[in-house]
């Protein structure tokens, strides 16, 4: 199992999964806010076409979490707006 | 239109467009014609620049200072909505050129706005420029919009004032007789006005050929880089010096000078590359490349920065690189108002109402004879 | 770093994976470029944990056999985790640009797949609305399930085995909504006897739904979403719909996930990029047109540029297999197995067409739409705005809608919006496919771009 953050959280996971993935298996599901209006959104397409389950990775804004795979130690934020 | 217009206008871009509002706030019926649609051509393909920086002092300069108050005259006109914005353009040069500062005192003699500021002024006005770069003058004057919304809203309100737009309507042939121009033959049928303005920027020489005359305008192709939408860090248009003189040379040669600035959106367009490569289909990655690194070394946090997209224009470009404004040297009643090159938004109001004012014989701002189509005839004995 | 190969293969899925294979047991030097982490593409989609569960995969053991197969191959080097951000043709080459460098050849074959098509309605922007393939990427790639109680619609067989696939892991699968009508098949039934396996697949999978009682409605579909006061999605909105897809009557549903696929649609900006003559089949979609050989149209001679997949038309995996063969024998100039490769494949194409037929997407869907629905999901456009822009700009076409309102210029470019927009808008041909055309095929930053030694 490895362990990483999210929003400050220690979560663990089986290795080789994606970001998306390991946070619906923790109950979350939003990966960010909207840039105009604010509105949550998260895990879409899955497949890493739709751009919309972004999330900040280590500092790096914009990455889709859904082929993102988790690093022991990624220190992952929602991120709001662009 | 039920009745004959009193004028037609081929081209409904930024030119087109203010052309149409110029007449029509003359007093007359427009009707504008265009082979796609509103902003179809070159005028969807540019950054919105209203400039008066980038200008050598003359006749394009006289008509650019014109233009650009003549934009914000125009928004109150009309009632906005083309987020036309006083934003303010910042000129870099590298730090051992002096010439950014005889530049300056040339343009303050020609009544521009030219400021050279400090170092410390410099960067307090774009706190994420590259500390290599030192030396730099400010242009208050410098103003941008979004040109597509521009255009619709300035058709829009020729429509609200009795004008009316024609999309899809492919002029295919100018039809005259003794030498005066007579109809227009397009494929949704044919048009005829003792007035017709040929505006179509980058085709406008096509449109001059399919009267039987000619204007030597040809494609300068340009690209404009898109990043994702970002937390704004680019508070003007900020350009590198050498723009200039890319603006003005005659190489047929990939001329290319960086070009910065933010937009309301959040994304930042980056620019500014010029080639006679005529109509040349398809994206040049080396020309990209070359942008992506001039964009870098002024701010270089966009290296982490992702690119979005890419987009391309033509650019209608005269040989001596100033606007056709005037009526045609072979017929009568055919006018030119195109071949503005990279400065088509910029100059577009002042165009239309220098046009205008020629058309209805009215004294104006300044002469149109540096732009008269009659500069290309051969000289015969 | 520029690695030249004399076939280069793009997309390790199933029209790659034998593309490659056969082309290299041709004698061919093959570079297999793929944007996945594992080879398989999104069809066989897996963990690469050991123990693997299979029973999530019908035909996950040929997929298996077939990536060792390739793997092992001294011929074929593969690239994974290789994005290609920009293609060009220089000098007679087919350059690919990647964040590593480019890989040049005379001799490619595309093999990119396809993604879900989505529909846009009120609240698909909530998460836990998601694609029908997002359920089943989470489940087949990361052995995650897309929530607890969920709701699987649209249109397609493919609903099938992600309802299928949920409910044997553990999900409550609280319906299985198609939009066609029961019966659909009766006209077609000719096409259901000359595959048969592909019929018993269907039973299998409906079997295994009755089995856990998971309730399969015809002409039904989720037209709205609703969240709950933390913004997830709580419920949907169902509607019985008629032979238009106009709705009838509508019904609650609690739900926290909504997989929702309306088939698939095809990446078609590579194709673009190179030139590659595209046009629309009758489903509206934009494809790649290729010959008897899988090999595209395009102007240069000296470049062989072939598509095989669902770019040439979306037909599933046992057709992406066929054609994938067939391109990889051809651009190796071999002539064996390729007759018994073509007629199977007609026959496949014949199944994927008569697939159209049974699980047609129809515009009333367009019926669904509020005002505020979310169209462009990236710059948050919304219907109304696009319908203003209509009125204010009497823009008639698509492009200009996008260039009005923004729609389609957010990061994903129009993939997930572009073709509602083309449907709202009523696109011609030639639109839809300048529409294709995408300078920037994946993200790369301006530092990345500005590297030395980039053709």
């Amino acid at each position: 199992m490895i362990t990483f953050t999210y929003e400050g959280l220690p979560l663990e996971v089986e290795p080789g999964i994606s970001v998306a993935a390991a946070l619906i298996k923790h109950g979350e599901r939003v990966t960010r806010f909207t840039r105009f209006n604010s509105k949550p959104r998260g895990i879409f397409c899955g497949i890493g076409v739709c751009f919309d389950c972004l999330i900040e990775v280590d500092g790096q804004p914009n990455q889709r979490s859904c082929i993102t795979t988790v690093k022991e130690g990624m220190v992952v934020r929602v991120q709001h707006g662009s | 239109m039920s009745q004959s217009p009193d004028a037609i206008v081929i081209g409904a871009g930024i030119i087109g467009a203010t052309t149409a509002l110029s007449l029509t706030n003359a007093g007359l019926r427009v009707l504008v014609l265009d082979r796609g649609s509103v902003a179809s051509g070159t005028t969807s393909a540019g950054e919105g620049n209203i400039l008066v920086s980038d200008k050598e002092p003359g006749a394009e300069l006289n008509l650019a200072l014109r233009s650009r108050d003549a934009w914000f005259e125009l928004s109150d006109d009309i009632g906005g909505g083309f987020e036309l914005e006083a934003k303010g353009g910042v000129v870099v040069a590298a730090s051992n050129s002096g010439g950014l500062q005889e530049l300056t005192a040339k343009q303050r003699a020609a009544g521009i706005d030219a400021r050279d500021v400090t170092s410390a002024e410099l960067w307090d006005l774009e706190p994420y420029l590259s500390r290599d770069i030192t030396v730099g003058a400010f242009y208050p004057q410098d103003a941008q919009c979004q040109p597509m919304l521009a255009a619709a809203r300035i058709l829009q309100a020729v429509k609200r004032r009795g004008g009316e737009i024609i999309t899809g309507a492919d002029v295919q042939e100018i039809q005259s007789q003794h030498g005066v121009v007579s109809s227009l033959v397009t494929n949704k049928g044919s048009f005829s006005a003792p007035v017709v303005i040929n505006a179509a920027g980058t085709w406008a020489g096509s449109i001059a050929r399919s009267a039987g005359s000619d204007l030597p305008i040809a494609p300068r192709r340009g690209f404009i880089l898109v990043s994702v939408p970002t937390p704004h860090r680019i508070f003007h248009k900020v350009y590198s010096a050498d723009y200039v003189a890319n603006v003005a040379s005659g190489d047929a040669d990939l001329q290319s000078s960086a070009v910065v600035e933010g937009t309301q959106s959040g994304t930042i367009l980056i620019g500014a590359s010029r080639e006679r490569v005529g109509f040349k289909e398809g994206i040049d990655y080396s020309v990209v490349r070359i942008l992506a690194r001039q964009a870098i070394e002024l701010f270089p946090f966009l290296s982490d920065v992702q690119l979005m997209r890419v987009y391309r224009g033509f650019r209608p470009y005269a040989p001596d690189h100033l606007p056709v404004i005037g009526q045609d040297s072979l017929i009568k009643g055919l006018w030119h108002n195109a071949g503005h090159e990279g400065a088509g938004i910029g100059l577009a109001p002042a165009s239309a109402q220098l046009l205008t004012d020629t058309i209805l014989e009215r004294s104006s701002f300044m002469s149109a004879a540096s732009f008269a189509p009659s500069r290309f005839l051969t000289v015969s004995s | 770093m520029e690695a030249r190969y004399q076939v280069i293969v793009l997309g390790g899925g199933p029209a790659g994976l034998n593309a490659a294979k056969y082309a290299a047991n041709s004698g061919c030097e093959v570079g297999l470029i793929d944007a996945g982490t594992r080879l398989g593409g999104q069809y066989w989609r897996h963990t690469g944990q050991e123990d693997f569960d299979q029973s999530v995969h019908h035909d996950f053991d040929q997929g298996s056999l077939l990536m060792d197969a390739v793997r092992a191959n001294k011929r074929i080097t593969i690239h994974s985790d290789t994005n290609i951000w920009s293609a060009s043709i220089i000098n007679d080459e087919v350059v690919l640009r990647t964040k590593a460098g480019a890989f040049i050849t005379q001799r490619l074959i595309i093999a990119t797949g396809a993604y879900d098509r989505s529909l846009p309605f009120p609240g698909w922007d909530i998460p836990g609305v998601m694609a029908a393939g997002a359920a089943q990427s989470l489940l087949k790639g990361h052995g995650v399930l897309a929530g607890k109680r969920i709701v699987v619609a649209g249109t397609g067989p493919f609903l099938l085995p992600v309802a299928t696939g949920l409910y044997t892991h553990g999900a409550t699968v609280v319906g299985l909504l198609e939009a066609s009508a029961k019966y659909s098949w009766a006209r077609n039934s000719v096409e259901l006897l000359r595959n048969p396996s592909k019929a018993l697949e269907g039973l299998g999978y409906l079997m295994e739904l009755r089995k856990g009682k998971v309730a399969v409605r015809f002409r039904q579909a989720v037209i709205a979403a609703h969240a709950g006061a933390d913004g997830l999605l709580e419920s949907v909105t169902i509607a019985n719909i008629d032979s238009e897809w106009k709705i009838r009557s509508t019904y609650k549903l609690s739900c926290d996930v909504a997989a929702v696929g309306w088939g698939f649609t095809a990446d078609t900006a590579i194709a673009s990029s190179l030139g590659l003559a595209l046009e629309v089949d009758a489903t509206g979609s934009v494809t790649a047109s290729v010959n008897e050989n899988q090999l595209a149209k395009q102007s240069n001679s000296a470049i062989q540029i072939y598509a095989a997949g669902e770019l040439t038309g979306i037909g599933g995996s046992d057709l992406a297999l066929v054609e994938g063969a067939i391109a990889g024998l051809s651009v190796a100039n071999s002539t064996r197995d390729l007759k018994v490769l073509k007629k199977r494949r007609k026959k496949l194409r014949r199944f994927a067409q008569t697939l159209t037929k049974v699980y047609p997407v129809l515009p009333g869907w367009n019926s669904w739409l509020t005002g505020d629905t979310t169209i462009c999901r990236c710059e948050e456009i919304s219907y109304s705005d696009i319908k203003a822009a209509q009125e204010e700009f009497d823009a008639s076409d698509a492009r200009t809608i996008k260039l009005m309102t923004r729609c389609g210029m957010g990061l994903c470019q129009g993939r997930i919006c572009g073709r509602a927009i083309a449907d709202i808008m009523d696109s011609p041909t030639h639109e839809r496919i300048n529409s294709a055309a995408r300078p920037i095929l994946s993200p790369i930053t301006l530092g990345e771009v500005a590297q030395e030694g980039l053709l």
